[in-house]
């Protein structure tokens, strides 16, 4: 082959790869999705960047994130029910949002609220002088609407409306909810998810603009894109703007962990939701570089199988919960998880100090004896499955079974995605199931409802517990929140001591903590376990 | 050559039919359920059946897989799980970046690995050639990722000579705005003649790309080398030195041209393996590629995408594979009778 030959055929070669991916046709890139960043592009020097900063040039008021997942799937306030809360919540708000440290709802767009027949109903007076981004102003009937556009889409965490059997607005500041059951609608309405409100005729699901009320909009997005969202301060947000603010948000999706490192070192991004412990341990000692630490609602239960197998003896869970090294775990996670105290995290009401688990070999041996197993007794075989790629649950399982090989059972552990596991468990293909459980809106009658009640067809009751009189004192639950705390609390812990002591229908093993690495220059940071990775920017300050 | 072609096309429909009716099996033999994956984790019994009906998963499996055969052909590639979007608009964001990347490395790669090749050749069993098979045995078997990581550790962490991660500043999206013709950054703003994003493209491009570079850079030079020394022996070479032209000259001046045949070849191979061996690399950097969509598709079991990705680099495969056999037809009639 002759060399001008080759050349054309590179040539060639050359021009199918550039024509395969051609056709753009001479679109300016973001301008698509956001032409007025693109038009404000002149370099003035007003038009500051809004994504991350300039190589060496120091953030500018700008707070970079960077989540290791893309950010948004779903623009739509109603149904939004992924990743992208960590961008709406900064965008939209809901009538409250919860305090974890009060363990209560305070005021958001709403500045006071009452309940009334027995937590039925509940009536909410809202803020004045709220605008949307949209330019319309907030008022009673546009929260009504927000509300019932959101239940009638029927999408994501909408459930949490449940209740609400009408919705009225009687006057622009005042929104009432009549109720088809008693429930903590302060709790409900300060929702991570299917809580906004927004101005139903500015949704626009392409996320050229948005429709809330919070204190950023939307800058560009520019989807598969390293910075693949900004967000810009809303001039017209209610609660007014400081100079030590940060006017700019910009999301940059950085899935290795070392990299957000590097970059967080660097002072490229200003936040790394999560590292892993080692790195966790560096953050610590490292110049220029702050970390914190908290608690979160998310907590990882290990589900006995009380309807079928071995495990439906009572002996044998006790003597699995007995086995279980609860302190060897959490020394293991390094900070990544801590010693759970019941079902419930603590933060929210029902939240039982003093229920913390312990290790007892000597009794899970006695157990399994007096269920016919043991070390001189024929092999228990069980079968358990747990998160594949999840290497703290792969913790739990590694510790339990060498324990229980102790006591001559063979623990059968299966790593599935979650697709699979959840059939598997929906067909109660296993003796134990291990899942983590969070809360959409923080009330701990999540982990009841959902995880405990009574089901024909098992949805997210994998221990397959079916007891009238478990039913019953759930079902009480929400009322009991709307409107006498003090007893709340007491039946909650009550149904956490049968459940776990008197059934031993799940054991707890820890809480997972949120291990967070930001810039030192950062003030104000304080997470919120309510809102799973959120970083609410416009509470924060930028040193100097 | 008609025949030839017929042929060979035949060969590769082959291939890619193999290929769909394997993704679409793979598709449907992931154990667990594909509306779960979009509904949520926390899905009702509605949202989930929702989920079905809206990608016919109630519908029988060989109507499921006729309805997939049917969409590919029009262009529908199903729609992602994890995205939302259609995995073709996805695959299209994804694929340029790649395509920037390989190409980058495929550069280096030549530019690196023919000199050394040649300079190995040159000094056969010598120092220069020993120190290049080394390099290029470890070129060849050093894993991407720890060569990525240390790559980055080093010239970014440490040394702060080039970013970290990314494909360009992002801020210039604002203060110099790309034009986009090809979607390829680096091309379109070249084309455009937007400086501070080329030269910031660049200065991302130089870690990734040097990483993708190694595992075909020593190839390549491997390749030369046994090639050179093969055309050194023939008689046209013996001609040449008895004519008086002087080792170095008998392999750049003569020998080189005949022996880039086969390597020409190779880079068409390697530029298809390239795109799957960087799809780490683009995690490490945060290369906006179609390694990183991959990742992310295949880290939330996002089934649609997964099939988008695969069927995307069979397709490469295949396409550079026949463009080979093609070419190496149309200038060697020998290779039509194989």
């Amino acid at each position: 082959m002759r060399w001008p030959k080759r050349l054309l055929v590179a040539g060639v070669a050359g021009a199918v790869a550039l024509t395969a991916s051609a056709c753009a046709g001479g679109q300016v890139r973001g301008a698509s999705k956001t032409p007025e960043a693109a038009a404000s592009g002149t370099g003035s020097p007003a038009a500051q960047p809004a994504g991350t900063p300039s190589e060496g040039v120091a953030n500018d008021a700008t707070f970079v994130y960077a989540p290791n997942l893309d950010v948004v799937t779903d623009w739509d306030p109603a149904t939004s029910y992924s990743n992208e809360i960590i961008a709406m919540s900064n965008i939209y708000e809901g009538l409250t949002r919860y305090d974890a440290g009060a363990r209560k709802a305070v005021p958001r767009l709403a500045t006071e609220w009452t309940s009334s027949d027995g937590g039925k109903q509940w009536t909410f007076k809202l803020r004045q002088g709220v605008k949307f981004h949209s330019g319309a102003d907030l008022d009673a009937q546009a929260a009504k609407k927000a509300i019932e556009r959101t239940i009638e889409k029927k999408g994501g965490a909408a459930y949490i409306w449940d209740a609400v059997d009408s919705i009225e607005a009687p006057d622009a500041s005042t929104l009432t909810f009549k109720l088809k059951y008693a429930a903590p609608l302060d709790l409900v309405a300060s929702s991570g998810y299917a809580a906004y409100i927004y101005d139903v005729d500015a949704v626009d699901e392409s996320g050229r603009t948005d429709a809330g009320t919070g204190p950023y909009t939307v800058g560009s997005w520019q989807k598969g894109k390293e910075t693949e969202l900004t967000l810009k301060a809303f001039d017209g947000y209610w609660g007014g703007w400081k100079p030590e603010q940060y006017r700019k948000i910009a999301f940059r999706v950085t899935p290795e962990i070392t990299t957000a490192w590097q970059l967080l070192q660097q002072g490229e991004v200003t936040f790394v939701p999560r590292l892993n412990p080692q790195l966790f341990a560096q953050a610590q000692t490292t110049a220029k570089v702050m970390t914190a630490q908290s608690p979160s609602f998310q907590n990882l239960l290990v589900l006995f199988n009380t309807a079928s197998g071995p495990a439906k003896d009572i002996r044998i869970r006790q003597a699995l919960q007995a086995a279980i090294d609860y302190d060897g775990l959490v020394a293991a996670l390094k900070g990544s998880g801590q010693k759970a105290s019941g079902l419930v995290p603590q933060g929210l009401l029902g939240g039982a100090p003093g229920l913390e688990p312990k290790q007892d070999m000597q009794k899970a041996q006695e157990l399994l004896q007096s269920a016919g197993y043991g070390p001189d007794n024929p092999e228990l075989k069980l079968s358990l499955t747990y998160a594949q790629g999840d290497e703290d649950q792969k913790l739990l399982v590694t510790l339990l079974s060498s324990a229980l090989k102790n006591l001559n059972v063979d623990l059968r552990a299966r790593p599935m995605t979650w697709n699979a596991q959840w059939d598997l468990g929906k067909k109660q293909g296993q003796d134990l199931f291990v899942m983590y459980w969070y809360p959409d809106y923080p009330d701990a009658y999540s982990w009841f409802l959902n995880v405990f009640k009574s089901s024909d067809k098992p949805q997210f009751n994998l221990s397959y517990l079916k007891d009238a009189e478990i039913d019953k004192a759930i079902d009480a639950l929400p009322q009991l929140t709307a409107t006498d705390q003090f007893k709340a609390e007491q039946a909650y812990r009550d149904l956490q001591r049968e459940l776990i002591d008197d059934r031993a229908a799940v054991a707890v093993p820890y809480v997972q903590t949120y291990q967070r690495a930001l810039s030192s220059d950062v003030q104000g940071y304080a997470d919120n376990p309510a809102y799973p990775n959120v970083v609410f920017v416009y509470d924060l300050k930028r040193a100097g | 050559m008609p025949r030839y072609l017929a042929r060979r096309l035949g060969q590769a429909l082959l291939v890619v039919a193999g290929v769909v009716v394997l993704t679409f099996a793979v598709m449907r033999l992931v154990p667990g359920d594909p509306a779960v994956a979009f509904a949520g984790p926390k899905a009702t019994p509605e949202q989930l059946a929702q989920a079905r009906a809206r990608f016919g998963l109630d519908e029988p499996v060989p109507v499921q897989f006729l309805a997939y055969v049917r969409d590919l052909f029009t262009g529908d590639w199903g729609v992602s799980l994890r995205t939302r979007q259609p995995v073709r608009d996805d695959l299209y964001q994804a694929f340029p970046a790649s395509l920037e990347l390989v190409g980058a490395a495929l550069v280096l790669a030549v530019a690196a690995g023919v000199p050394l090749g040649v300079l190995a050749a040159r000094f056969r069993t010598r120092l220069p050639d020993l120190g290049v098979r080394v390099g290029s045995m470890l070129a060849v078997s050093v894993p991407v990722f720890w060569l990525a990581l240390t790559l980055q550790l080093v010239f970014a962490g440490n040394l702060g000579w080039f970013p970290v991660a990314g494909e360009y500043d992002a801020s210039l999206d604002t203060t110099s705005p790309l034009t986009l013709w090809t979607n390829i950054t680096i091309v379109d703003a070249l084309i455009t003649g937007n400086w501070p994003i080329f030269t910031s493209t660049l200065r991302h491009l130089v870690l990734p790309a040097l990483v993708v570079a190694a595992y075909p850079a020593g190839v390549i030079a491997q390749m030369t080398r046994a090639a050179l020394i093969e055309e050194a022996g023939q008689d046209h070479a013996r001609m040449e030195r008895a004519l008086g032209f002087g080792e170095t000259a008998v392999l750049t001046r003569f020998a080189l041209r005949p022996a880039l045949n086969p390597v020409l070849s190779l880079i068409a191979l390697v530029f298809a393996y390239s795109i799957v061996n960087g799809f780490l690399v683009e995690a490490v950097f945060n290369w906006p590629g179609l390694g990183r969509y991959a990742a992310e598709s295949i880290r939330s079991l996002d089934t649609p995408a997964i099939a988008g990705v695969t069927l995307l680099v069979a397709l490469v495969y295949v396409v550079a594979n026949l463009v080979v056999d093609v070419l190496q037809g149309f200038v060697d009639p020998r290779a039509r009778r194989r």
